[in-house]
């Protein structure tokens, strides 16, 4: 069999890899310690969170969706867990588990107005997004700071496996793989796309569009309070500004991942490539002494540069088809 | 009731009995220095709510526009500090939001591109840079020409307030009864239709684009005014109240449906509510989240009606 290597050299994984690749070849040049080990579990802890949400929101994003309600629910879920484990003296366990509850309720009202009301995702977690927050502001008073956590909570977010491994990091990757299985491996997960790409053929073909996209959102909800609890174990903290601006962090990981925000199209895999594409970035410039405003900078072009380098190659191949084809194909417009 | 405006008349309608609920519980809110202090606060907000409520209008989105008012805000401090006159640093304020909304208008007419990613990543940029010049200082030792035009603060209040009206009451005739304005309405509902029907549907998305950024730009100044001087922090979230106020007044997310008038009651009612819950001695905390649920119940409110419709 002949390996198509256009196809596989004009993906925008591709590039993005290179991208990567030349990040690790620059900051290993400029960068104090960049490429020691230790350095590097670091970059993985820090995108452990923003990564969660990420990997919860390729799906959502699959099936021409969007959730801009993750970050302030991680906010709320921050605070809820902190309020019953301190207000209301449940242990840690407990109320780890009360708060992935909430969190799913959280995702089930989404999902709820989404697929029963037939209302567009942008709007409902526009909403949902001030709501979550206002709530954690409002139970907070905006003041109260929940810590002093028990060390084998916080083990969570700042221990290490084997000395060197960080706790969050096995989590993550259970996560990743389960929700690759999950969107690659399973007719369920694979109908995903199928909704993104055409939601009225989907319905045709006899997918239960609704219960679908209802699940993404769930799982959504579910991951942010996950995030909650390890950004939460990190922090050492619970305030009600926690993960402030992460939704969009977690939108920009999706589509630099070679996800289409119109859905239809995008793989696990990429998100996770350009989750470390990100960190990388931000973590490399760290230890490059340079400031964070620049990674930031870097992060919104870089996204720009990916998103019209996939349209110029886009442009580019139909046009080589039309050139070789030998009558010319009927118009579609 | 199926009256074609019954959205914006049922928006207008809480608004009413939130006023009316304050005019008995507390005749206080009605007080001219507290009504112009919360008028004044809100014309930016209606500014870039106008400028949205088109863009939407037109299928697109711009979430940028809380960067594109932070910039201008500090350019224009900036110009006043160096002793430009006032009028110039108007006119400043506003090219240079129409140059970063014609740059979003690129990317999205011109290329293409989706226009939340588009703006996603300009936003971030924007603000960055501008944190990253400016290291978050404030524009200090403005001159006395800048804060409220030079002139006292009421004066300066209803100068703010007339601009605002101004462009409202202009921008909302335009869009009813301008061929412009209904070009925007045919875009936004179906693109290739408005193509077929001899209208260019780059050219009216690079439009609505420009105007938004001119619209930050004028908004960002109105704000700016106010203080004696410029936070570079401001306009942080005024994306998102923006769109809220659109939503809420009953611009449809999905292009086409929508008048500034319904905007011009979303914006009100998202603003009441802090000094509301001020005057009604309810903890201020509050005010997001209930701002949270009057979006999801008005588009919730439109999902059920439209269940109920034959499909």
């Amino acid at each position: 069999m002949k390996i198509a290597w256009k196809q596989i050299v004009w993906r925008p994984e591709t590039l993005l890899l290179a991208v990567f690749v030349a990040e690790f070849v620059i900051f290993a040049q400029t960068g104090n310690n960049f490429t020691s080990t230790s350095n590097l579990f670091e970059i993985a802890r820090l995108s452990v969170t923003i990564g969660l949400l990420a990997l919860a929101m390729t799906p959502v994003i699959l099936t021409g969706g969007i959730d801009l309600s993750v970050g302030s629910l991680l906010g709320l879920c921050a605070v809820c867990f902190g309020k019953l484990w301190r207000d209301f003296g449940l242990p840690p366990l407990l109320a780890a588990v009360c708060t992935l509850v909430i969190g799913a309720l959280a995702g089930g009202l989404n999902a709820a107005l989404i697929t029963r009301l037939r209302l567009p995702p942008l709007i409902v977690t526009l909403g949902s997004y001030s709501l979550f927050r206002g709530l954690a502001e409002a139970l907070t008073r905006g003041v109260d700071n929940f810590t002093g956590f028990p060390a084998s909570f916080l083990f969570l977010g700042q221990g290490y496996l084997f000395g060197v491994i960080p706790a969050q990091v096995p989590i993550f990757l259970a996560a990743a793989i389960a929700i690759w299985l999950l969107v690659h491996c399973t007719v369920f997960g694979r109908s995903y796309r199928a909704i993104g790409f055409s939601p009225e053929g989907a319905r045709f073909a006899g997918l239960p569009v609704e219960s679908r996209i209802a699940s993404v959102y769930l799982l959504s909800g579910v991951m942010a309070a996950v995030a909650a609890l390890i950004y939460v174990a990190h922090v050492g903290q619970a305030k009600a500004d926690a993960g402030s601006g992460f939704e969009l962090l977690a939108v920009t990981a999706v589509v630099l991942g070679g996800t289409s925000i119109f859905g239809g199209v995008g793989t696990v895999q990429g998100t996770v490539l350009g989750l470390g594409v990100l960190a990388v970035l931000r973590n490399g410039l760290f230890m490059s002494d340079q400031p964070s405003e620049l990674a930031n900078i870097l992060t919104g072009a870089l996204l720009l540069f990916i998103l019209a380098g996939g349209v110029a190659v886009e442009k580019l191949s139909a046009l080589r088809a039309r050139r070789s084809a030998p009558v010319p194909p009927l118009s579609h417009e | 009731m199926k009256g074609r405006h019954f959205r914006e008349w049922s928006v207008a309608a809480v608004l009413g009995l939130v006023l009316a609920a304050l005019a008995v519980s507390a005749p206080d809110f009605y007080q001219p220095r507290q009504l112009a202090a919360m008028l004044t606060e809100t014309a930016p907000i209606l500014l870039l709510a106008c400028g949205m409520s088109l863009v939407i209008l037109c299928r697109q989105i711009d979430i940028s526009v809380g960067s594109q008012f932070a910039v201008c805000g500090v350019a224009a401090g900036l110009m006043a500090q160096q002793g430009t006159p006032m009028p110039v640093v108007a006119v400043v304020s506003v090219l240079s939001g129409a140059a970063f909304g014609a740059f979003n208008g690129m990317l999205v007419a011109g290329l293409g591109l989706p226009s939340i990613v588009v703006t996603l990543a300009t936003m971030v940029t924007w603000r960055e840079a501008l944190r990253w010049w400016r290291e978050g200082e404030y524009v200090r030792d403005l001159p006395t020409g800048f804060q409220w035009f030079g002139l006292s603060q009421e004066l300066g209040q209803g100068t703010l307030l007339a601009i605002a009206v101004c462009i409202f009451l202009g921008l909302a005739v335009a869009l009813r009864h301008l061929a412009g304005g209904r070009y925007i309405y045919a875009v936004g509902s179906d693109a290739e239709a408005a193509r077929l029907a001899g209208i260019n549907p780059r050219w009216i998305t690079f439009g609505v684009f420009v105007l938004m950024g001119a619209l930050a730009g004028l908004a960002a100044l109105v704000s700016a005014v106010r203080f004696p001087d410029v936070d570079p922090k401001a306009g942080t979230g005024h994306e998102l109240r923006a769109i809220a106020a659109a939503v809420v007044g009953g611009v449809a997310i999905t292009g086409g449906r929508g008048n500034l008038w319904g905007v011009l009651a979303g914006a009100l009612l998202l603003a009441i509510i802090a000094p509301a819950l001020v005057f009604w001695g309810a903890p201020p905390q509050w005010e997001r989240a209930i701002q949270g649920g009057i979006i999801l119940t008005a588009v919730a409110a439109d999902g059920w009606r439209k269940r109920k419709e034959p499909r």
